[in-house]
């Protein structure tokens, strides 16, 4: 099972910024971020920083797909929810061993991971806080736009650590960035194809209903045509 | 013995209202109260506020009818704890012997934390801000003596000395100057977590109490230290609550603040002297067990992570504890009374250029002179002393000792 909040418990270290303070004890230090990927042509305390966000990235995705999963009226949304939150537990896993293969912390959290894990709460977040104000179909497309907005960002994520590695000389570091990507980035490309086509459907199912059937419709009578949407 | 508050079922929510004669408590008798007892009842009331306020403006958040009715339904419990604990302060105990009980607690409570903080800047912060509560107690002890002949040692039972700390007029900051970093919420300690939380309660409390209470008295004097006073603990409550990272959640952040209840109730009911209150702590302890499983249900289905991931596995070993800090708080004393802050650092006041905002601040603040400084002039025009009790000996700072002993 990875780790999907790192806390002072399993070894959580950040870097103080402006605003933030971390203790000395729990700091990544400037010349141990400097220092990773030494040797190469990349800019080592940069893409410790960008691995630190694309970790966040997946750690929120599973998250995300888990709370869904949880709350999705529909055995087919459901299912596929559980299925990538699956997937998207791995590829924290992934992750994880690919920092470490390349002398990094996974436990480090970058202030782009932090920044991320806000952009990624608040999608979470919009999931479920408004509720109050949107019919159940709704909420459904919510959780589907959600999943779109954040594997969009996935995909580009690997997308882009794809092109980075096609620049990286043969060797080690281009080996592992190959290794992970190559395991990863088919079932992002499946993820995102999955999200816009599921939301494309969903949405015109529902501008092919009448409005009869919408406006109308009694909660469980809402549950049970979201439950047979895709039947 | 570890103590594992997700292991604990408590009470369940729905079982934890109380009926107004359960609410409307026997008051402790002011005369022979333990005064820490007094002080921890003085800190869950301001525990209970806060958890009230925080879910109020959670509430506020969301329109998601599940969340908006279980948060009403803690917060209503809370808000029997609150009765509860603040119920037991007597009527017969005035305003201003209250008074005297929070800065107290602002003085044994923040020096507590300070020792065992583990992280050396969350434990400056709480050392800059002691000397400031340490101050207020003397200031109102003299107040209290002037306006009726009281002897606040009656109160604080000579656990907590009352003698100068930080004088209040110099306390007086720009706002910019009140705001701190913040701790990354990954990387902190979760002791250091708690002890921030429980301090930003504490001082809400304080200066809630004192906004509210400025204007019971007719005398000028005692209305000015009031209002004086109440600004500096709004100061202190930026500078705690900018401790705090704001990336964690809204229901991370009730989790954290159930979290916290369940320590302080736990840490209340180990040293508490007396038998009928402590087994009120416990019965919140078991309350705020049920109301914190809630929260992670919540946080189980809302946000897919079990509340496990974020808490420390067992409670701390060492309970909050009320004792008395005398050594601590010299030691701060003779170490930091010229500290102020620039920005987000703290400085000494020599270091900062003579137009910084601190002294342009201090300029019109304190132009027709203050309250704080009033006070004291009073108290030595009607007795020829201040009041005092330095059971320690005499001030570690040559300058603010006595006049006539300089």
């Amino acid at each position: 099972m990875p780790i999907l909040t790192p806390t002072a418990a399993t070894g959580a270290r950040s870097m103080p910024q402006e605003m933030t303070y971390v203790d000395p004890a729990r700091t990544m230090l400037p010349e141990e971020s400097d220092s990773f990927l030494a040797g190469t042509d990349l800019n080592g305390s940069f893409v410790a920083d960008l691995l630190s966000d694309v970790l966040a990235h997946e750690r929120a995705g599973v998250m995300l797909y888990r709370s869904l999963a949880e709350r999705s009226h529909n055995p087919v949304l459901k299912q596929k929810y559980r299925h990538f939150g699956d997937e998207t537990e791995s590829h924290v896993t992934i992750v994880e061993g690919l920092i470490r293969d390349l002398g990094g912390d996974p436990n480090y959290v970058s202030p782009a991971a932090r920044a991320t894990e806000k952009a990624d709460m608040g999608l979470l977040e919009s999931t479920f806080l408004m509720t109050g104000s949107v019919d159940l179909m709704t909420q459904e497309l919510v959780m589907l736009d959600a999943v779109l907005l954040a594997e969009a960002k996935d995909h580009a994520n690997w997308s882009c650590l794809s092109k980075l590695a096609d620049q990286l000389p043969t060797g080690d570091v281009r080996a592992a960035f190959e290794g992970a990507i190559g395991q990863v980035e088919p079932q992002e490309d499946e993820h995102l194809g999955w999200a816009q086509d599921m939301r494309c459907k969903m949405i015109s199912l529902q501008a092919r209903s009448s409005a009869a059937q919408t406006l109308g419709a009694k909660a469980e009578e809402m549950v049970a045509r979201i439950k047979g949407m895709f039947d | 013995m570890a103590f594992d508050p997700l292991e604990q079922t408590g009470i369940a929510v729905e079982d934890q209202f109380r009926n107004w004669s359960e609410l409307n408590v026997t008051p402790f008798d002011k005369d022979t109260v333990d005064p820490y007892t007094r002080t921890r009842v003085i800190l869950m009331n301001g525990i209970e506020v806060e958890s009230i306020l925080f879910s109020h403006q959670f509430a506020r958040q969301t329109d998601n009818l599940e969340l908006k009715r279980a948060l009403a339904m803690s917060r209503r419990v809370e808000a029997h704890q609150q009765k509860v604990v603040n119920g037991l302060n007597p009527g017969d105990q005035t305003p201003l012997e209250t008074t005297l009980g929070y800065e107290q607690v602002a003085v044994d409570l923040t020096a507590w934390l300070a020792r065992h903080e583990p992280d050396p800047m969350l434990k400056q912060a709480l050392d800059f801000a002691l000397l400031e509560d340490f101050d207020h107690l003397y200031r109102y002890a003299n107040l209290y003596d002037l306006l009726y002949g009281g002897h606040a040692d009656d109160i604080t039972q000579h656990l907590t000395e009352i003698t100068p700390g930080r004088p209040t007029i110099l306390e007086h900051r720009h706002p910019h100057d009140e705001v701190r970093k913040h701790f990354e919420t990954h990387a902190v300690d979760p002791l250091s977590r708690m002890h921030v939380m429980t301090i930003v309660a504490g001082e809400q409390q304080t200066m809630n109490f004192y906004m509210n209470h400025g204007t019971d008295w007719v005398e000028p004097i005692a209305r000015g230290t009031y209002a004086e006073i109440a600004l500096i603990e709004e100061q202190h409550v930026t500078h705690y609550e900018s401790l705090l990272d704001p990336l964690d959640s809204w229901i991370a952040n009730w989790v954290f603040h159930e979290y916290n209840e369940v320590y302080l109730y736990w840490s209340m009911m180990q040293h508490e002297s007396d038998r009928r209150i402590k087994a009120i702590w416990e019965l919140h302890l078991n309350m705020e067990l049920g109301q914190l499983q809630v929260a992670c249900d919540f946080m189980r289905r809302y946000e897919g992570r079990d509340a496990a991931e974020l808490l420390p596995p067992t409670l701390p070993d060492t309970p909050v504890t009320f004792e008395p800090n005398k050594d601590y708080v010299r030691q701060v004393l003779a170490e930091q009374i010229d500290l102020r802050t620039d920005g987000v650092d703290y400085v000494d006041v020599d270091s900062l250029p003579s137009d910084h905002r601190y002294f342009q601040y201090q300029a019109l603040v304190n132009e027709g002179g203050a309250p704080s400084e009033e006070i004291i002039a009073q108290k030595l025009a009607k007795d020829s002393r201040e009041y005092r009790d330095e059971t320690e000996g005499e001030h570690p700072i040559a300058d603010l000792r006595p006049q006539h002993a300089r």
